[in-house]
């Protein structure tokens, strides 16, 4: 497989964004807090060290094999993201909201329904059908991960409930990520995949191009601590005492009214 | 070139794109303003939440909770009539501002969520109760419009207004046991 000083360049430059990612996540403690983007990260260093070795050694048909079941492997694991960032938002006291379970069902239910539809709407110009499978699959991937970001920011304000700092930056990154990549992937569903073709080349390139400068704000705002709590007062049982004594005012005179 | 469909498929991913951008858009401005309250701007605040009358509240609120404070099992066992807590609160009108006041003291909840996690549980009571509230306005209203609000007051608008009743309790309970400024003008809001 034919492969120019670009390709090379992009490849070395994920590869390294990824590790000092991981560095990063691992330096600072974030694995516990977010163990499936852990995962989602160390796979992208896996999958980048793979492709590289099936280009350099391996057929064109064997590269799309080996990168359509990474896509799917890429796919399952953006999604455990996703239900990860749920978890840190959607449960304040470690479970989940009762108001929320209804309306986190509908987003994932209509985030499927819609993303399936666009992508079946779409007329892809594919000369094989794993082709085909790459383009809509990327293309579905990306609505799909569009939709529950934003259903989650609509949800979590109509119920009132605050995004912890990291789960945030997570899930903006990866929101813009796949923001651009449904342009692209739209892109490659109306002109196709084929290398040769300057259009679908320069689509790629922004894909890359805006999936590294995620990896770079990811990089800054996972080494960044989250603002600290705020220090309590340290009269914090007299105040109770109070409190107690303020209730009871109420229920006297909540009992001298009736 | 282009073919039909894939013009069919351009126009309406712009459509979704477009209609998921203006929902973003809106509801993440509304996370910045609520974000910046109370400390961005307390007098502002302030001014959202409108005056209740708290010994006509705690009137109404008293028919559904029992002297420890918790609510009654046997909610039949009301002292007042559907017209005299219509009368007392104030009809729809007073219930929206108790809806209004509502968002306010979510709003007041949500800050001390971010800020003080050991008021979670809390806060998240004071969120719950909120909407539950909501709730009960959102059905008075549909009453109101078909004409049948004073039939459904008692099923709707008493169990809203003792909720209210202990919801303000929990925020002024916080306030006070963070020492967060503007207790006093809180006290005197709600």
């Amino acid at each position: 497989m034919h492969l120019d000083h670009t390709d090379y360049l992009f490849w070395a430059a994920g590869l390294l964004a990824h590790i000092v990612l991981l560095v990063v996540i691992s330096a600072r403690h974030r694995a516990e807090t977010f163990p499936f983007f852990t995962t989602l990260i160390s796979a992208n260093i896996v999958k980048t060290i793979t492709l590289y070795l099936v280009a350099f050694h391996g057929t064109r048909y064997s590269y799309r094999v080996t990168y359509s079941c990474l896509t799917v492997v890429d796919l399952v694991l953006q999604l455990c993201v996703v239900y990860e960032v749920a978890l840190h938002v959607f449960r304040p006291t470690g479970r989940w909201a009762p108001d929320v379970r209804r309306g986190f069902i509908i987003v994932v239910a209509a985030s499927i329904t819609v993303a399936a539809g666009l992508t079946t709407l779409a007329q892809t110009p594919a000369k094989t059908w794993l082709a085909a499978v790459l383009i809509r699959g990327n293309f579905f991937s990306s609505a799909l991960m569009s939709e529950l970001f934003a259903g989650m920011i609509v949800l979590s304000v109509t119920v009132g409930l605050p995004w912890k700092p990291h789960a945030a930056r997570v899930a903006q990154g990866l929101g813009f990520y796949s923001l651009v990549t449904i342009l692209t992937e739209a892109g490659h569903n109306i002109f196709g995949m084929e290398r040769s073709s300057r259009i679908s080349g320069d689509l790629t390139l922004l894909r890359i191009v805006t999936y590294l400068i995620c990896v770079m704000y990811w990089i800054v705002m996972l080494w960044r601590d989250a603002p600290a709590p705020r220090e309590l007062p340290a009269e914090i049982r007299s105040q109770l005492v109070a409190f107690q004594r303020l209730l009871e005012y109420d229920l006297r005179k909540l009992r001298a009214l009736k | 070139m282009i073919s039909d469909r894939s013009i069919y498929f351009v126009v309406v991913l712009v459509a979704v794109l477009a209609a998921l951008g203006t929902a973003v858009a809106y509801y993440y401005l509304r996370y910045r303003r609520r974000r910046r309250f109370p400390y961005g701007n307390w007098e502002s605040l302030l001014a959202r939440l409108s005056a209740v009358d708290r010994d006509k509240i705690a009137l109404i609120s008293q028919n559904l909770l029992n002297e420890s404070g918790s609510w009654r099992i046997d909610e039949d066992d009301s002292d007042l009539n559907a017209t005299q807590n219509l009368s007392l609160i104030g009809g729809l009108k007073g219930l929206e501002v108790m809806e209004r006041n509502c968002a306010v003291l979510v709003d007041l909840a949500f800050y001390v969520q971010q800020w003080y996690p050991e008021a979670s549980v809390v806060a998240e009571q004071l969120r719950l109760n909120a909407r539950e509230v909501g709730w009960h306005v959102g059905r008075l209203k549909s009453a109101a419009q078909t004409g049948k609000l004073e039939i459904f007051f008692s099923d709707y608008a008493q169990p809203a207004i003792t909720t209210y009743y202990l919801m303000t309790r929990r925020v002024l309970a916080l306030y006070e046991r963070y020492n967060l400024p503007g207790l006093g003008d809180l006290q005197r809001a709600i």
